[in-house]
């Protein structure tokens, strides 16, 4: 069998969708579907775009009226929920503000008088979410689903690369990766985890058969101030980027669970982040700011 | 291995996203045009107790095929039902006092075979949207019943949480029996019936809704059934009902899932009572339980009783110049009892299913107590259906 891949840039990063198949205009459909799948999930959830799905309903923010979430929204609206409950309010996807406030290229450092407007307007506590009917009560409040959509879009990606009849591949958008199958000699897939102070290098090897791998850390975006780096992981409670890991990698039978796992490993903060991972019981890999791993992930390399 | 306590919650929270939960929501949600066969056999135990004819009672075998798809984008959708019934048996025919005054049923002696063919189209504004109008007609053929129906109906979210329900159906029915000079049937009725519903429906919780509703039937016309007799005396004559019906209903109906666990409640009460004298409750409880790997089991349980027209008696001895009577015994007082299980099995686009009811109807199952009825149904339904997506 032949491996194709396929390169594209969506999310804002760039994407890889690796096939493993004898056929490969069948191969290429796929792809195509499974990349038309990530454009729209990307169209409609995000933040950087203006008029998109997205844009409307944070446009109702403040109006008093409750936007009707098709399933898709409403199912991503309450896995968001249980995140927010289960990192006791770290994982908000009410922080859209902060997360613009903390615009990294800009490459400055927000007032505080900034940060607490922002603050003003982020909450998950404050909406009313009576599924599937959302109201945003603040002016200005924004939704983003960063932390969930890209690997949301790595698993629907993955499901239609199968639909369509491919049983061994690959998804990767930026990091995220959902296994479609393994290789047809039933080997696992190599991921190869960016080392946080040199993305050049790989610094761990992790072998996955199924499901996904997610990878949250300072380096994917990053912004550097007189020398401090700020991730772009913001922290909702105080209204600044969290100080913690370097780098985050979950393994879980879907690259969404992967990715929550991750993504609240990363807002708890190293010491409890280390803890929730270890109460969650799935393979995971860390490094802290010193550059010390921990985890119970043994590299393949 | 069992999953932590936070992993379980967390995977419990993406179950709905999850691709193996996405794989059959996908299909039956992106299939833009979707058909279902279905097949179904009903059979009436024979008549215990004393009867006169043959005892071997009523059995129906349906056909329906379904066909649902998505016109101009998804803007409208469009539903086409067609049915096919072929029907067979003796039926109730009159009853007649023993000579201890007991009532005795009696079936009609020639055996009814008839057939039904049915279409019906149902036209939604906004399909999947909560604000939406749907617009409906059927037409439906027996040898000697056809009826014509129109409706339409629209749903409308008041709030975030509240939806209102309403509509109304305008049904016209022809009647020419069978042998009407031979047993000196009337030859020619007709029957209209209108309908008209409101209901509200609240979104109590993640989890739940409640909808409550009331419902008004005004019947006009020949209601009376023209094969049925009566002993009215020493005679016996055609049954004779008035030719005009009002009945009201209330309904509340409570639906929770427990996603969890993958499952979900349906509850359902329906009160009923019409210018006739007759009063129903039927209650009726379903269990919606997924079981993995696409198959779903749902037991239901229904409870039912009524209580007898005014006009209902099994046969008059000694006639007083009433001017309705009707042996009927749906006009009786009675109530029932019915079990049935129902699996299902989802395979990629397709979607399997079977199931089987059983019906028991007894006068001790009534709320009321009320005169004789000799004539209570048992009986037995199995069904088969296949439902595909095409596109």
């Amino acid at each position: 069998m032949d491996l194709h891949r396929y390169a594209f840039s969506s999310m804002g990063c760039p994407c890889e969708i690796q096939l493993e198949t004898d056929f490969e205009s069948g191969a290429s459909a796929a792809a195509a579907k499974a990349q038309a799948e990530v454009a729209r999930l990307d169209e409609k959830y995000s933040h950087y775009r203006s008029g998109n799905w997205l844009a409307c309903l944070c446009a109702s923010a403040g109006s008093g009226r409750a936007v009707e979430l098709d399933e898709e929204a409403t199912n991503l609206v309450d896995f968001a929920a249980a995140l927010h409950a289960q990192s006791a309010g770290r994982f908000d996807i009410t922080a859209g503000a902060l997360t613009k406030l903390w615009d990294l290229q800009s490459g400055r450092v927000p007032a505080q008088a900034q940060i607490d407007e922002a603050l003003a307007r982020t909450g998950w506590h404050r909406v009313e979410w009576r599924r599937p009917y959302l109201t945003l009560p603040i002016a200005g409040m924004h939704i983003d689903f960063g932390g969930v959509v890209k690997e949301y879009a790595a698993d629907r990606a993955a499901e239609i690369c199968r639909q369509n009849g491919v049983a061994h591949g690959v998804v990767d958008l930026g990091g995220d990766l959902a296994v479609i199958g393994a290789h047809a000699d039933g080997s696992a897939w190599l991921a190869g985890i960016k080392a946080p102070r040199s993305p050049e290098k790989v610094y761990a090897s992790i072998e996955l058969d199924r499901g996904g791998l997610a990878t949250s850390g300072d380096y994917e975006r990053v912004m550097i101030v007189d020398g401090k780096r700020y991730s772009h992981i913001v922290d909702p409670l105080r209204g600044r980027p969290v100080e913690s890991f370097a780098s985050v990698s979950v393994l879980a039978d879907s690259c969404l669970v992967a990715g929550a796992a991750s993504t609240l490993a990363m807002l708890l903060g190293v010491e409890r982040g280390a803890e929730y991972l270890r109460e969650l019981d799935l393979p995971w890999l860390a490094l802290d700011a010193d550059g010390r791993a921990r985890g119970n992930i043994e590299s393949a390399t | 291995m069992r999953p932590s306590a936070p992993l379980a919650a967390l995977l419990s929270a993406a179950a709905a996203l999850l691709p193996a939960a996405h794989a059959n929501a996908a299909d039956s949600d992106e299939a833009n045009t979707r058909a279902s066969y279905r097949f179904s056999e009903y059979d009436e135990d024979a008549l215990h107790g004393t009867v006169v004819g043959d005892p071997r009672r009523y059995r129906v075998l349906s056909q329906q095929l379904a066909v649902d798809t998505k016109l101009d984008g998804g803007a409208w959708g469009l539903k086409l039902d067609a049915t096919h019934e072929v029907m067979s048996g003796s039926s109730p025919w009159f009853v007649a006092p023993d000579a201890q005054q007991h009532p005795v049923q009696v079936l009609s002696g020639a055996t009814i075979r008839d057939h039904r063919s049915a279409l019906s189209v149902a036209l939604t504004q906004g399909p999947g949207t909560s604000a939406n109008t749907t617009y409906t007609a059927s037409y439906s053929k027996e040898r000697d019943y056809r009826a014509t129906a129109i409706g339409v109906e629209r749903s409308q979210p008041l709030d975030a949480a509240t939806t209102l329900g309403y509509g109304g159906s305008f049904s016209h029915d022809l009647i020419e029996p069978t042998d009407a000079a031979l047993y000196n049937r009337i030859t020619h009725a007709t029957k209209n019936t209108a309908s008209t519903f409101a209901s509200l429906a609240w979104v109590l919780d993640r989890d739940s809704v409640l909808q409550a509703g009331v419902q008004v039937n005004l019947g006009h016309g020949y209601l009376t059934d023209p094969y049925k007799l009566f002993s009215y005396g020493a005679d016996i004559v055609a049954e004779r009902r008035p030719d005009r019906r009002v009945e009201a209903a209330g309904l509340v109906r409570y639906r929770r899932s427990y996603a969890q666990i993958d499952a979900a409640l349906h509850l359902d009460y329906r009160y009923a009572q019409d210018s006739w004298g007759l009063t129903s409750h039927t209650i009726e409880a379903s269990w919606y339980q997924g079981l993995g790997h696409g198959w779903r089991l749902i037991p239901t349980l229904r409870w039912y009783s009524q209580s007898a027209a005014r006009f209902y008696a099994p046969f008059l001895a000694a006639p007083a110049g009433q001017r309705y009577y009707s042996s009927d015994y749906r006009l009786g007082t009675f109530g029932a009892f019915s079990t049935s299980i129902n699996i299902r099995k989802a395979i990629g686009r397709w979607e399997f299913s079977l199931g089987a009811e059983r019906y028991h109807s007894a006068k001790g199952l009534a709320l009321d107590s009320g005169a004789a009825v000799p004539a209570l149904v048992d009986s037995t339904r199995v069904w088969a259906g296949l439902d595909f997506g095409i596109d």
